[in-house]
Parts: C-alpha cells; sequence; structure tokens
C-alpha cells in the first residue's frame, strides 16, 4: 500500500501531461507554424521547430489584417456590453420579484439556449435585409449577443438567488428605488459573476464566425474569423500570414485564462458557454 | 448544475394588483404598489425584446420562409409566394439532405461517446493528487476556448497530406508507410472533422464531469472499501449513480452543441470532398447561402430546429430547481 501511494502520484502526473501534450499540440503547432515561411509550411515534412524563425508573418498581418484585428475588438466588446445591459437587469428581477410568467421566462430561456444559430442567422439575413442591418456593427452585434444572453441571464440569476436577503431589505428600508437598490447594491455584489459573463461574451463576439459569414459580404466589415476564412480559400498563397493571424485570434482566450482563471473555470462549470 | 443558491427570499408574496383601486382619489399607497409593479417589471423589458428579436421572430420566420417559394429575387420583399410543403418535399428527398440527416446522427453518437470516455477518464484522473494537478486542469480547458473556426483552421493544417503533422507523426513511428490524404478521401475527413470535434469537446466533458466527481462525499467510497468493493465496483456502484444527474446534463448539452457543429466543416472540408462531410447545419447553409435556395434552407433548418429541441423537456427537467426557486 505505501508503495503504491508514492507510485500512483507519478504515474498520474505522467498520465496527465501526455494528455495535456496531445490536447495543446494544435495550439503549440500554430504558434510555431506562425514562425515558419509559406514554403516550410507547405513543403514535404513537418517542423516540430521552426527551422529559420521569421517575424514577417507577424509585419505582414500587422500591415494587412490591423482593421479587421480592431474590427473584432469592437464586435468582442460591444457584444459584452450589450450583453450585459440586458441580461443584468433581467436577472435581477427574475432572481428578487415573483412574478407569475418567471417560471415561463427561465424555460423559454432554456429552449433559446438550445436554437442552432444557423436557424437564426438564416432569418436574421432576410429581415436585416429589410432592415438595411446587413454589412453592419449594429447588425452583427445584435446577433453575437443571443450567444451569450440566455446563458448570460440563468448564470447571473442563480448567483443573484444566493446574494444575501437582509442587505437588500435593508437598502429598501433606507428607502432606495428598485433601481436604485440595483444599481448600488446587487451590482457591487455580483461583481464575480458579471466579470464571467462578461469574458464569455466577449469570447463569443470575438469567436462568432456564422453570423460574420452569413450577415456580412466581408467588403465593409471583415472580423478575423473571416479572414482566416478568406486566406483558407487561397489557402496554399499566404498560410503563414494566416498562421500568425491564429495566433492573434486564440490571444484572448490565452489571456483570460492566465489573468481571469476562476472566472473562466466558473463559467464552465454553471453549463453551456459556447454556442 | 447551477452553484449552490440556497433560496433565501423571505420576501413577502406580491401584493395583489391594485385593479380598479388604483384610480385617482385612492390612497397612495396603492398608487405606490402600482408603480413598484410597474417598475419590476421594466427590469424584463429589454431581455424580453431582444428574446422576441433574436429567438422568437427568427424562428417564425424561419417557418413562414419554408413554406414559400423563394429566389434570389424574392429577398426584395419580405414575403414570396405560397407553396406549400414542395420545400420539405424536395429537400428531404434529396439524397445529400439524407445522408446528412444520418451523418448528423453518427457524428453526434460518436462525438458524444468518445468525449464522455476521455473526458471521463480525464476527470478520474485529475480526482487524484499529482503534483501540478490545478496547473494540468486550467490548461485542459484551452481547446474549449478557442474560436472554433480557428480550431478547424489548425486542424486543417495538421491534417494536411505533406507537411502535416499528423502523417509525419505516424510516419515516423511507422504506423504507414505512405502518407494519407485525410481531407481529400470522403470516409477520412468525415474521420478528420469527428476527430476535431471530439478535441474542442473533451474539456467541457471533463471540467463538468471533475466537478461532479468533487462533489462525492468520500465517506461513500469509504464505505463501499469498507464492504469489500474494489475500485471498480466503487466506481459503478457508488461514483456512477452519484454523479448521474451532471452526466445527463453534460450529455443533453453536448447533444445541442453536436448537432449544429458548423464551423470546422467549414474551415476543415466545406462540406466536401463530394458532400461527403455535409451535417444537416452546413447543408442547411449550402442551401441558402450558396445555392440561393432560402426556402429549402429554411425548411431543413426547421427539421435541424425539431432535433435540437428534442432535447427541450429533458433540459428543462433538469433544471427544474432553478426554476422553482422563481
Amino acid at each position: 500500500m505505501g508503495r503504491q501511494r508514492k507510485f500512483t502520484p507519478w504515474l498520474a502526473g505522467i498520465t496527465a501531461l501526455v494528455a495535456l501534450a496531445i490536447l495543446l499540440f494544435p495550439v503549440y503547432a500554430v504558434i510555431v507554424g506562425s514562425f515558419e515561411n509559406n514554403a516550410q509550411l507547405l513543403g514535404t515534412h513537418y517542423n516540430f521547430f521552426p527551422p529559420t524563425p521569421t517575424l514577417a508573418n507577424y509585419r505582414n498581418v500587422i500591415s494587412t489584417q490591423g482593421s479587421h484585428i480592431l474590427s473584432s475588438l469592437i464586435i468582442g466588446v460591444a457584444t459584452a456590453i450589450l450583453t450585459l445591459a440586458i441580461a443584468l437587469p433581467a436577472a435581477h428581477a427574475l432572481a428578487r420579484y415573483r412574478f407569475r410568467v418567471t417560471v415561463a421566462v427561465v424555460a423559454s430561456l432554456l429552449v433559446a439556449q438550445i436554437l442552432p444559430s444557423i436557424v437564426i442567422a438564416n432569418s436574421l439575413f432576410v429581415v436585416y435585409h429589410k432592415l438595411h442591418l446587413l454589412n453592419s456593427y449594429p447588425g452583427l452585434i445584435l446577433a453575437d449577443a443571443s450567444y451569450a444572453v440566455p446563458f448570460s441571464i440563468l448564470v447571473l440569476r442563480a448567483f443573484m438567488l444566493g446574494l444575501p436577503n437582509d442587505v437588500l431589505q435593508a437598502a429598501r428600508v433606507d428607502g432606495a428605488t428598485e433601481w436604485g437598490t440595483f444599481v448600488r447594491v446587487v451590482l457591487p455584489m455580483s461583481r464575480s459573476a458579471i466579470i464571467t459573463v462578461a469574458l464569455f461574451a466577449f469570447l463569443n463576439g470575438w469567436g462568432d464566425f456564422i453570423f460574420a459569414l452569413t450577415l456580412l459580404n466581408g467588403s465593409t466589415l471583415q472580423p478575423i474569423t473571416l479572414s482566416i476564412y478568406n486566406y483558407i480559400g487561397v489557402f496554399s498563397q499566404n498560410l503563414g500570414a494566416a498562421m500568425a493571424l491564429a495566433v492573434f485570434a486564440i490571444l484572448p482566450a490565452a489571456m483570460m485564462l492566465i489573468a481571469a482563471q476562476r472566472y473562466i473555470a466558473a463559467g464552465l462549470t454553471v453549463g453551456s458557454v459556447k454556442g | 448544475m447551477n452553484p449552490a443558491a440556497p433560496s433565501v427570499r423571505t420576501e413577502p408574496p406580491p401584493r395583489r394588483p391594485a385593479g380598479p383601486a388604483a384610480r385617482p382619489g385612492t390612497p397612495p399607497r396603492d398608487r405606490r404598489a402600482r408603480y413598484r409593479r410597474t417598475a419590476r417589471l421594466a427590469f424584463l423589458v429589454p431581455a424580453g425584446l431582444y428574446v422576441l428579436f433574436a429567438f422568437v421572430v427568427p424562428v417564425i420566420y424561419n417557418l413562414i420562409l419554408s413554406f414559400e417559394v423563394t429566389t434570389p429575387a424574392t429577398i426584395a420583399s419580405l414575403f414570396a409566394p405560397w407553396a406549400g410543403l414542395s420545400n420539405y418535399k424536395i429537400t428531404l428527398l434529396q439524397s445529400i439532405t439524407q445522408s446528412a440527416l444520418i451523418r448528423t446522427l453518427t457524428f453526434t453518437v460518436l462525438s458524444l461517446l468518445f468525449q464522455f470516455l476521455i473526458g471521463f477518464g480525464l476527470a478520474l484522473l485529475f480526482n487524484l493528487r499529482f503534483p501540478l494537478n490545478k496547473l494540468a486542469r486550467s490548461l485542459v480547458i484551452v481547446p474549449w476556448l478557442l474560436p472554433f473556426l480557428v480550431t478547424g483552421f489548425i486542424f486543417r493544417f495538421l491534417f494536411q497530406l505533406e507537411a502535416g503533422a499528423v502523417n509525419q507523426v505516424l510516419l515516423d513511428v511507422h504506423l504507414i508507410h505512405a502518407p494519407i490524404g485525410y481531407l481529400l478521401s470522403p470516409g477520412w475527413a468525415y474521420v478528420t472533422v469527428l476527430i476535431t470535434n471530439i478535441w474542442l469537446g473533451v474539456p467541457f466533458f471533463t471540467v463538468l464531469l471533475f466537478s461532479a466527481l468533487q462533489d462525492v462525499p468520500p465517506e461513500l467510497k469509504e464505505a463501499a472499501m469498507i464492504d469489500g468493493a474494489g475500485p471498480w465496483q466503487t466506481l459503478v456502484r457508488v461514483t456512477l449513480p452519484v454523479i448521474r444527474p451532471v452526466i445527463e446534463v453534460t450529455f443533453v448539452l453536448g447533444f445541442v452543441f453536436t448537432v449544429k457543429v458548423f464551423d470546422i466543416v467549414i474551415s476543415l472540408t466545406q462540406g466536401g470532398p463530394a458532400n461527403s462531410t455535409q451535417l444537416i447545419a452546413t447543408w442547411a447553409y449550402n442551401l441558402s447561402f450558396q445555392q440561393f435556395d432560402y426556402g429549402a434552407g429554411a425548411a431543413l433548418n426547421t427539421v435541424l430546429l425539431i432535433i435540437a429541441l428534442l432535447v427541450a423537456p429533458v433540459y428543462i427537467r433538469l433544471n427544474r430547481d432553478s426554476l422553482r426557486q422563481g
């Protein structure tokens, strides 16, 4: 038994290391690839290290894709802001007040979470055509929020149900309005859940492809997912630049994992987070 | 599935609607009550409008489109001539549609099976004590956080014929003697999309199942051990039944994610070669946005919608605790 106790952690650790190496290899490969030239990326054998590391791909991306990276940032941030603006008041009301419709509303949010985005995109394309919302930031951001809004309301509500009720009662006794209680008491106390929801809403907007593909024609407004997709169409011509752009595309996730790990883990455990 | 959210509500039930009593001349208390009720409902207005805009209207409009004769020209008008069931008949009788339906089914079953087996294996592994366990657990999330389109792009590179890492490794260890054109043959292309989808879904299963394993009371396992149960029996007789609700939630959400897989197919194979990797979502996209037959696309979308909604009752039932708190 004693020998086994000493042995097991090492065996488990090595197994975990091998599993992680396989799971993370694609990320490693895209980083290595971003420092190679096209001839190396499309040569006769795979390179586990860049034979002649070059920054040319990054120079290329910064000079040609800067505005697209900015577009993706705007879309991600705006999706997070819009999601919070919609979800926070709703989550507060559903957690704090008793409406006859509460059960129906929560159930319909669960159903909304299930709806495939391609169904929404197909309809929105025709509706946007009428409303002149195609190829526009507002149209795309409104669509992108559909990934995050149902999830966000459910997560925030679950969190707000756990807030101590006496603090809220005290605010009311002090004569605070419904809005005042929400803004000055509930929001500050919900900080960690708000961060979780905002991060995932950002990732949803940043990583969206379906709505960008269907609701934009790529001429006026092009997020980087669409840029990478366009590179695929001409795969052999500039794979190196596409690799560097892909590294940019995975940066936010990497940064969040380093800087805001506990919020990410919290969001994952509560359930569905990606559309 | 929701984190501990104890029901701490001691608030009295809402007053009866003010009704006729709230006319001018009534005591200010009633007016205030009515004002308060309106203020409370106002919190729900943005979300209500948004749900109408992003979910209700698109679903209803999709249904209408599926019964219309649509051409690129009819996009200019919101409504087109009535088509009856012809979009459904024509689309569902196409052999590409039928194979896409069956393929989506096998793809979903195989994805969930392997995601569960690998994810549960990793969850059991992380449940052991070993050095850097916490770091490993946070890194395991990475595949889930990447934009799906980027994942497809990277795997396309890894699975390419020459200079692809997969062929390189398999050649180096002498498992194969000539490089395989994974994205060039129908069978291999399907396997490649499947592997990619399994890869990106494993973290989701791992994280949810791991947190469920953490919640299994150690006394239960110890009691089983004392009764003479081996590790395997303890797993099957004690651990699995205890975490069953989480397993169900994980499968339901995994199903919902998988039936609508889109990005990785488009970036890996665009549904090819020869439509051999078309799934329902990608074929519906193809009908609408590449053949410009929005009616046909909408008909197939309705089918996809019905398939996705099959799990809605289960999903709602699994969330009944969170419903009851309302």
